[in-house]
């Protein structure tokens, strides 16, 4: 009679680790919120689309990516996938068959997550409803199509292997820095690329450009980092989507409203903690322009008659309505895009359970000249206490074209 | 009556008006031509009015009604720009035309010491191009009459010209009437006697033939002020001459630098839709 039991058993046991059944709640539910932190639906759900099913276009400097079915339908999803299946994908940038996923897949960040995180995420992930929606998953023009190319990748840019706790740091610290160098895969956009789309360690988190945004320095420097930011102000921002310093707009408005607001505050503290203890790195300071210089009249002009009636004069802003630019780190990072766009396409901050507003800023692209937004973006950025490198006409039109939908890439 | 829910919805996203104006332009738009028609003869009242109305404002609402939840709409790039008037030539205005009115506002603005006058600030341009658009032909006004002889100051506007219309035959009737009066044309007349034809006009003192003399002077009257105060994208108002004539700011909006010190003078130049010269060459 036992023995019978147990055969009845072995199947349940020999499909691994991870069990399917009404038991498992617990770690569906913890699948859940592990999924988002890593805010998979930003990347896995196309516009308009189903969660998950996929089909959104990454732009990457190699061509169009479009993103893969994660639901768990068997012939476009990935419902064939065992959790080894899974946690390969996740740990080695893997396909079940051994062929290679690219790195916009951020696996050189999921490689450090755990394995019973992993489980708990395909368990979340299974527990969904599949969504039949086929992807085409070969949009990369040549040579970025052949996918072996990967494994030179990997050799060069890839180390494997979960995270490691440094025993000389807090628990706190260690928790932030697994979901920052993780899950959280927040070094994917705040980290420069080389030339091969890789994120450059000896740069980590010292921020890019990612789709026309900058993605600023999230060091701790004072100047260009979260330097002037406590502990509290991070939280605050990742919960609700703005501070007294700043409003988050662009993807970090979509992380924020689709991933860090709903993450445990717990989990918003270690991360700040980690942020704030890691390290401080930033380019030198520079010296702000002469406010003779011609640029800075124009811009003084133009800002005192375009911006200052929100941001105020002396560019303290209004705190949690009107975000300050004296100090603001998005105003001297060395890439000015964001600050370029927003003239010229205007802005939308996140709007969150903590902080429903959402408040917008016009465009003002058809009010101002490239040259005119060269002049006030280069005030910004040299007023006030901010200092750094002005702003070419070159570089607005260059902008203006992408963000206006007047050429690719945007 | 009870409106349908989706008329409802359109009121509460706060478009109700829109649907009422363009449902005024449509029933406007049937039956505008000024024949001098009476209510009666349409068959018009104001029961019908109001129940077309609301029935254009029930068939059209499924179109603009939208129902706005958590955050209100915003799109990248989304403005309402206007095409700024390039200035050169006329485009209603023969030459002719466009010498009278030049010659008037000239008269109602003179340049003086006070610095340059209507003329200096292309006003004409102004006008000529408010007439060519949607202004010129009344197109959101009801022109289906009865139209008052009399009307109260609060019946507003009671002609079944449209601006076009007056221009054309106010202008014409000025003309036939200065060269039978002084054998030239009213921009040939000394300043003085412009002067006092003018003031003619606007008391109602001065018959011109087939055309109402107080219609003529109101109309480019107005239309001059509006011109010589208008931002100057369209037309008028050159280098903000209005503007900086009587001390307006422009299109500033804030003044909280400024709302504690009375009494002292506010020093910062006008600026229009376009910015100012201290913003560089666009």
């Amino acid at each position: 009679m036992w023995l019978r039991t147990l055969v009845l058993l072995l199947p349940l046991f020999s499909a691994g680790s991870v069990t399917a059944g009404p038991d498992n709640y617990v770690d569906i539910a913890r699948g859940k919120a592990l999924v988002i932190a890593g805010d998979c639906a930003a990347c896995h759900t196309a516009e308009g689309g189903q969660p998950f099913a996929g089909g959104l276009a990454l732009q990457t400097p190699f061509g169009a990516i479009m993103t893969p079915n994660i639901t768990f339908d068997t012939t476009t999803g990935i419902g064939s996938w065992s959790a080894d299946d899974f946690a390969r994908a996740m740990q080695e940038g893997r396909r079940p068959g051994g062929g290679h996923l690219y790195p916009a897949f951020p696996y050189p960040y999921y490689t450090k997550v755990e394995r019973s995180d992993l489980d708990a995420i395909y368990l979340y992930l299974r527990a969904l409803p599949p969504v039949e929606n086929r992807v085409n998953r070969n949009t990369l023009p040549f040579p970025f199509n052949i996918r072996l190319l990967m494994k030179g990748w990997n050799a060069l840019f890839f180390t494997s292997g979960t995270f490691k706790p440094d025993p000389a740091r807090s628990a706190e610290f260690n928790r932030g820095a697994y979901l920052v160098e993780g899950l959280g895969h927040c070094g994917a956009c705040h980290t420069p690329f080389n030339a091969f789309g890789a994120n450059q360690n000896d740069k980590y988190l010292e921020g890019n450009q990612i789709d026309n945004w900058t993605a600023p320095n999230i060091t701790n420097d004072p100047r260009v980092g979260l330097g002037k930011w406590s502990v509290d102000d991070i939280v605050q921002y990742l919960k609700t989507g703005q501070n007294a310093f700043s409003l988050a707009s662009g993807p970090m408005k979509d992380a924020i409203e689709n991933s860090t607001s709903e993450m445990p505050v717990a989990d918003l503290k270690a991360i700040a903690v980690y942020l704030k203890e890691r390290g401080a790195e930033g380019p030198p300071a520079s010296t702000p322009l002469a406010a003779s210089d011609p640029r800075m009249q124009a811009g003084e002009a133009i800002y005192v008659d375009t911006c200052a009636a929100c941001h105020v004069r002396t560019g303290t802003g209004v705190a949690h309505l009107f975000p300050k630019l004296a100090g603001n780190v998005v105003t001297t990072q060395e890439d000015p895009a964001s600050l370029i766009r927003i003239v010229i396409a205007g802005g939308r901050a996140a709007a969150t359970e903590g902080f429903p507003t959402s408040p917008a800023m016009p465009s003002l692209g058809y009010r101002l000249s490239d040259k005119q937004v060269a002049d006030v973006v280069t005030y910004v950025r040299n007023s006030w206490g901010n200092a750094a490198a002005p702003v070419s006409e070159e570089t607005v039109r260059t902008l203006r074209a992408k963000v206006t939908g007047a050429a690719p890439g945007e | 009556m009870k409106l349908p829910a989706k008329a409802c919805h359109a009121r509460t996203a706060g478009l109700g008006d829109m649907t009422m104006e363009s449902a005024d332009r449509r029933y406007g738009r049937t039956s505008r031509r000024p024949d001098g028609a009476s209510p009666a003869r349409h068959g018009v009242t104001r029961r019908g009015l109001l129940l077309a109305t609301a029935a254009l404002l029930v068939t059209t609402s499924g179109v603009n009604a939208r129902v706005v939840t958590k955050v209100l709409p915003w799109k990248p790039n989304d403005a309402y720009p206007v095409a700024p008037v390039v200035p050169g030539g006329y485009l209603f205005f023969t030459a002719s035309e466009a010498a009278v009115v030049e010659a008037f506002v000239d008269r109602l603005i003179p340049a003086d010491d006070l610095g340059p006058g209507a003329k200096e600030a292309g006003v004409t341009t102004f006008i000529d191009r408010q007439l060519t658009g949607p202004y010129g032909g009344h197109d959101w006004l009801y022109m289906a009459g009865p139209f008052s002889e009399n009307p109260l100051p609060s019946q507003g506007l009671q002609s079944e010209l449209t601006p076009r219309q007056q221009y054309r035959m106010g202008i014409a009737a000025l003309e036939a009437y200065c060269k039978a009066t002084f054998n030239r044309g009213f921009a040939e007349l000394a300043a003085a006697d412009q002067d006092k034809l003018i003031a003619g006009l606007e008391k109602g003192a001065v018959q011109l033939p087939n055309f109402s003399s107080k219609t003529l002077f109101t109309a480019i009257y107005n239309n001059a002020i509006e011109g010589f105060f208008a931002d100057p994208i369209y037309g008028g108002n050159r280098d903000m001459i209005g503007w900086k004539l009587v001390g307006f700011p422009g299109v500033r909006y804030d003044f909280r630098d400024v709302i504690d010190r009375p009494n002292q003078a506010y020093t910062l130049p006008p600026v229009s839709l376009q910015g100012r010269p201290a913003w560089g060459e666009r």
